[in-house]
């Protein structure tokens, strides 16, 4: 790529980057200078855009923004356009785009309408009827319908429909609207010229003056209720996109973002997107012409990431990859502002939810689908809607999932094939086709998490102090309060350039009377610091570190007084800091853990002490808390901070890390215990009563786990002395009676070895101390085995013990072999095959004699031989041995044998 | 009961191997009839339980070895079931509350309320109170302690108490003026090596009685310790021989060599060495007091005189603050803290006065 095509690159790189913007500022000025060609904030209807309208709008309209910019008292990159004198008494149209003639106006309300020689438009007005006229070359042009302006101050209330139309009004709602246009229009002309005499008079003037203003407007007729009651915050924030004070990157990447949408809600094409593509992709025909990245070889930037997003293609609806656009960051820098801005800006109807409303999950749900899926069919702002939610952090998480319910729809019906099956689902559940923007101060409160993976993220930075300072002193020159830089400098400074915090404390000090402000007074206000909650590292951090000098920037007299109270000011801003936190367990774990790995001189390990009594001091004040619930000593938690900071402060950046050691001790200590009470749990009660949990750690276990190792011989049991076979059975007696055993277990590496269980093993080693004998793995598993065989010998001798008697009786039923009852089954079953087999002699017995059944029966077996004795001999058999036998065919019960523990063992 | 410690317990207390003159008045305590609450209490390994267990069998005949565990459950006011153990014969009930936590209290009130609301039938062939036996008292809360008062007035009739515990500092003074206080002190060393001979000569095993001693002496005289020791020195070693090292309890090695780590070195990062190996006491289920009291042993064996009062006042007073608190590992370290500095500072001063 040669020169000129990079540098071509980056012009048109410009271009596109700043479209937007630069779309807003030519919008603006055809506002005000060419207003019959304006090109308000774009309606449903309109027209698509050409880029070449705007290139020539801005080619057109540079010199005049250059002139305006050049009387400008705010730098270029914020191009807020406060009141040009001159131009405000020559040309009264130019007000729309002085900030302060608009700042005057309510929000919602449209600029005033254009004079009324211009009624051919190209697009549709704004306001007022219109009629479109398609001429024959197939052009459209839209006529304004209009009366006369000499008659609108014969329009009164009784003169009944101009124009013969119907009408609920009995002036047309049209002709009140330029009743009130006018009116606004005269009052805007005073307004600027008592403002510009204002202006161009003395300071000594302008610090009375403005009273009188506003007493003026006060008495306005039209703006008494709303404008004098309201803060300053609302009067002077931005209305136009150029007077935005958030950072400019953020704003055009919303702003990029909201344009994504114009394809899906207007029916525009995307304009200079795909041309930028184009032209890449012919310039090097290697990169694919959806990436916007020249060298990917290169880490992407932020900035880079953020822009690829934007650049992202549709998806199949033609909506923006993101639905949704959340915006984060620390209260007070404007980021409801920006959006409501922004939505206005780019033709939308706000619509905004926030914490003020119920956001429980069905009241959520029907604003969210009215928000998109309705506008509203009266009054003028028949914009579609975009939906702001703000303060969405607070929202119950059921209500987030609603709204990526509602993101998510398209999900479902998208890849449904039939498009007539679609419509018809679609009809039930519209996708969602309209921006909403969700604004949050914590991006990572937890019930935001699925949201977050589906958002377009836009974090605020801070804003720039100068800028900030800039608007400030405007204001505050406006409202006739001298202030100087330094001043106004401190106040950003000590709110943490949050704005709205500070144009509050301006107007707070302007209402007590302050006509004058300097940095002293400012340092001794106490309002304008928020009750700002920061994380737990910070405040560590804090602790740890001392303040930095202040740089020089802020003024000679600020820097002696933070010289003169900087111990005191240090405790104060440890103490509100921890006060602000709450989480004194927490912190003061935190400063245990780390408070020793400070570089901090301390030869005599004085200070070491002296944290350390104070830590048992807090310990106990905490215990008396909780114990009693003396919750008012509570108060004196957050001074263990303090005592840290003067004790361990340091210049060095201090490496802090998180606390965990409490909470590892407790948890395994936890599962020692658990050990121990499982041990405990089943040992014999004889033993149980003579031991406790105590006695157990501290006397017995390690003693006993040594005498349960004794020397064995590497022989199998069969083969040790009686002595070995004694020391052997005490073994196992002793590892049966503290509820002790070998449990094989299987390593990862796939060896096999015998492990204590309970694991109590772990409870009484320590580490680094020598290991202790260990028995071999033969040694273990002969353990193991006899422990079995001991278990189940202990296990029978219980049943026997139990019931001897059944046992000895059953025995002997078996050897009598004609006891009525029959113990078991088989038994039963085993006779019946008996009673089968006997079966032929029965009848016979029947037919031979009536009554007496025995006698015959008896006398068979000693008469008669052969197969009857046979059946007799079995029969015998069966009742008289221990095995029976019955062939069952698939059964593998088929021998039954009672066996004996003691007989195997 | 294969252990030399339980197979060699006596059950009687006729058969009671020391401190005889204490069985037979328990004995004489016993025959006259009535038999008022009792709290006992001494170091561990002194014999308690036996003496208490001795004591219920004189009571009760043989039937009180007789033992079951029982699983109890009892609901506290905010309907929270706590589990406990309980080991029960036909005469008596032995309970631990601790184990119930800070719901101890409700324990306490349910289950002795249980035991002594129920009469026994047949009063002329038994005693007519069963007794309710509470051990490690002094890990009772004071709430539980509170409900302990009037539960032994009340059911003096059906009921008496017996209190184990190795101190009478935590228990409150309302219940040790309501119970005899029977202390049991540790045998002496001669008595631990009757003890151990004895043992051995029923065993059928010779004990050189210098091995006795030094048992005795490692194990601080707890009998109980004494005999695991003996029998582990005879699982290590047999024949004995006199001068055979003899096991000993892998948290006392630990905390030995965390003292000499203080006494080595005094530096912040040697306190994070040690509070390190404090945490890992504390999590081996080792209390924290018993951990102080053994630090402070092996630090005072490496004082001077002076020193050592000092030393042994700032334990005093780092201990107090252990019970007070609840975090143990902030109260140990400080303590510390304070010898390293105090150490720190004797040292540096006996360095100067060797200069000049």
């Amino acid at each position: 790529m040669d020169e000129y095509d990079e540098l071509f690159e980056i012009e048109d790189n410009f271009e596109e980057q700043f479209a937007d913007e630069l779309e807003a500022m030519a919008q603006m000025e055809g506002e005000s200078s060419k207003p019959q060609r304006a090109e308000r904030s774009p309606k449903s209807k309109r027209m698509k855009q050409d880029a070449g309208v705007v290139k020539r709008l801005f080619g057109e309209t540079q010199p005049s923004a250059v002139l305006l910019q050049s009387e400008d008292i705010t730098p270029p990159s914020s191009p807020e356009q406060y009141e040009p004198p001159s131009i405000a008494r020559s040309n009264p149209a130019a007000l729309d785009i002085s900030g302060f003639a608009l700042l005057q106006e309510s929000p919602g309300r449209p600029p005033t309408g254009p004079p009324a020689s211009h009624h051919v438009l190209k697009r549709p007005p704004l306001e007022g009827e219109y009629i479109s006229v398609t001429d024959s070359s197939g052009s459209r042009i839209y006529l304004r319908q209009k009366e006369d302006s000499g008659t609108k101050t014969v329009n009164s209330r009784n003169v009944p429909n101009f124009l013969g139309e119907l009408g609920l009004l009995s002036v047309p709602i049209r002709v009140l609207r330029e009743q009130e246009a006018d009116r606004r229009h005269q009052q805007l002309v005073e307004e600027s010229q008592r403002l510009t005499e204002l202006l161009t008079s003395s300071v000594n003037e302008a610090l009375v003056q403005p009273e009188d203003t506003e007493n003026d407007e006060n008495k306005d007729p039209e703006d008494s209720d709303g404008q004098m009651s309201r803060l300053w915050v609302d009067r002077y924030s931005p209305r136009h996109y150029t007077e935005l004070l958030s950072d400019d990157f953020t704003n055009r990447c919303l702003l990029k973002w909201l344009k994504l949408w114009d394809t899906v809600v207007f029916g525009r094409e995307r304009k200079s997107r795909p041309a930028r593509s184009d032209r890449l992709a012919a310039n090097q025909s290697s990169f694919k012409p959806n990436q916007g990245n020249p060298n990917p070889n290169r880490f992407k930037t932020k900035t880079e990431v953020t822009e690829e997003l934007l650049e992202a293609e549709l998806d199949q609806y033609k909506r923006p990859k993101f639905k949704v656009a959340l915006l984060s960051g620390p209260p007070g820098l404007g980021k409801t502002t920006l959006a409501h801005v922004i939505a206005k800006h780019a033709g939308y109807n706000v619509v905004e939810i926030n914490a003020s409303d119920d956001r429980s999950a069905d009241v959520f749900q029907k604003r969210i689908d009215q928000a998109t899926q309705m506008k509203s069919v009266l009054g003028a702002n028949e914009r579609p809607n975009c939906l702001i939610i703000d303060e969405i952090d607070g929202a119950p998480a059921a209500a987030i999932n609603i709204l990526l319910a509602v993101l998510n729809r398209k999900d479902g019906h998208g890849g449904e094939a039939g498009s007539d099956t679609a419509k018809k689902k679609k009809k039930k559940e519209p996708i969602l086709l309209r921006p909403i923007i969700c604004i949050c101060n914590d991006l990572y409160v937890p019930a935001l998490r699925p949201l977050r993976q589906q958002a377009f993220l836009l974090s605020f930075p801070q804003t720039q102090p100068s800028r900030l300072v800039q608007r400030l002193s405007e204001i505050s020159v406006r409202q006739g309060l001298k202030a100087d830089t330094g001043a106004l400098m401190s106040l950003c400074e000590k709110t943490d350039n949050d704005i709205r915090s500070c144009i509050n404390t301006l107007q707070f000090l302007h209402g007590r009377g302050h006509k004058q402000l300097d940095a002293r007074t400012i340092q001794r206000v106490s309002v304008g610091q928020k009750d700002q909650n920061k994380g737990l590292f910070h405040l560590w951090q804090e602790i740890f570190q001392l303040p930095r000098t202040k740089r020089k920037r802020v003024g000679d007299d600020f820097e002696e007084a933070m010289a003169a109270g900087g111990g005191g000011q240090r405790f104060q801003h440890i103490l509100d800091l921890a006060m602000s936190n709450g989480d004194y367990e927490k912190v003061s774990q935190g400063l245990y853990d780390n408070f020793l790995s400070m570089r901090v001189r301390d030869p005599n390990l004085q200070s070491v002490c002296e944290a350390l009594d104070w830590l048992s001091f807090s310990d106990r004040l905490n215990q008396v808390i909780l114990h009693n619930q003396n919750f008012s000593l509570m108060k004196y938690l957050p001074f263990l901070s303090v005592t840290f900071h003067f004790l361990f402060a340091h210049t060095h950046v201090p490496r802090i890390s998180y606390p965990h050691s409490h909470h590892d001790a407790s948890s395994r200590l936890l599962s020692s215990r658990n050990a121990l009470s499982t041990m405990l749990a089943d040992i014999p009660a004889c033993i149980r009563t003579r031991i406790s949990q105590l006695s157990l750690t501290v006397d017995i276990l390690t003693l006993l786990l040594e005498i349960i190792c004794p020397k064995l011989r590497p022989v199998n049991p069969q083969l040790f002395s009686s002595r070995e076979k004694e020391q052997m059975h005490e073994l196992i007696n002793t590892m049966l009676a503290y509820n002790l055993s070998y449990r094989q277990d299987r390593t990862p590496e796939g060896q096999y070895t015998y492990i204590l269980e309970p694991r109590v093993e772990e409870v009484v080693r320590f580490p680094g101390l020598p290991p202790r004998r260990q028995l071999t793995y033969q040694a273990k598993q002969t353990i193991s085995r006899e422990m079995e065989q001991e278990k189940m010998r202990r296990a029978e001798q219980l049943m026997l013990q139990r019931n001897p008697a059944g046992v000895r009786e059953d025995k002997v039923n078996e050897k009598k072999s004609a006891g009525p009852k029959a113990t078991s089954n088989h038994q039963q079953r085993l006779e019946n095959i008996v009673k089968q087999t006997t079966v032929e002699s029965r009848p016979e017995v029947d037919f031979f004699g009536r009554a007496v059944a025995p006698k015959p029966q008896k006398i068979e077996p000693s008469s008669h031989t052969g197969e009857r004795c046979a059946v007799l001999a079995m029969g015998t058999a069966v009742g008289d041995s221990d095995v029976w036998f019955r062939f069952n065919e698939g059964m593998s019960n088929a021998v039954r044998r009672n066996v004996y523990i003691r007989e195997l063992l | 009961m294969s252990l030399w410690v339980d197979k060699y317990r006596p059950t009687s207390l006729g058969k009671l191997d020391f401190h005889k003159e204490q069985a037979a008045q328990l004995k004489n305590l016993v025959q006259c009839g009535d038999f008022p609450h009792l709290l006992v209490y001494g170091p561990s390994g002194a014999g308690k339980k036996t003496r208490i267990m001795c004591l219920l069998r004189e009571l009760y005949g043989a039937g009180v070895e007789k033992l079951r565990i029982e699983h109890q459950t009892v609901v506290a006011p905010s309907k929270k079931k706590i589990e406990i153990n309980t080991i029960a014969s036909n005469y008596h009930l032995e309970v631990n509350p601790s184990d119930a936590g800070n719901q101890d209290r409700v324990v306490v009130q349910e289950l002795i309320k249980t035991v002594a609301q129920s009469q026994q039938i047949q009063s002329s062939t038994q005693r007519e109170f069963k007794v309710v036996l509470l051990t490690d008292v002094d890990r009772l809360t004071k709430d539980a302690q509170h409900a302990l008062r009037r539960t032994m007035e009340k059911y003096m009739a059906t009921c008496r108490l017996i209190l184990c515990s190795t101190s009478t500092s935590k228990v409150i003074g309302p219940i040790r003026s309501r119970c005899l206080a029977v202390r049991v002190p540790l045998p002496s060393s001669e008595e631990v090596c009757g003890v151990l001979a004895s043992v051995c000569k029923k065993e059928g095993l010779l004990l050189p009685p210098e091995l006795a001693k030094r048992i005795s002496e490692k194990s601080g005289r707890n009998l109980r310790k004494a005999l695991l020791m003996c029998e582990a020195c005879r699982v290590q070693q047999y024949p004995f021989s006199a001068d055979q090292d003899i096991p000993e309890t892998d948290w006392e090695v630990y905390l030995r060599e965390t003292a000499n780590a203080i006494v080595s070195q005094q530096s912040p990062q040697r306190l994070l060495e040690v509070r390190a190996r404090l945490y890992e006491l504390l999590t081996h289920c080792i209390p924290p007091d018993i951990i102080m009291k053994g630090l402070v042993k092996e630090l005072l064996s490496n004082c001077d005189g002076q020193l050592k009062t000092e030393v042994a006042h700032m334990a005093a007073y780092y201990e107090h603050r252990l019970q007070l608190g609840n975090k143990a590992i902030y109260h140990l370290e400080a303590f510390t803290a304070k010898f390293m500095a105090i150490y720190k500072k004797f040292m540096e001063d006996g360095l100067d006065a060797m200069m000049f």
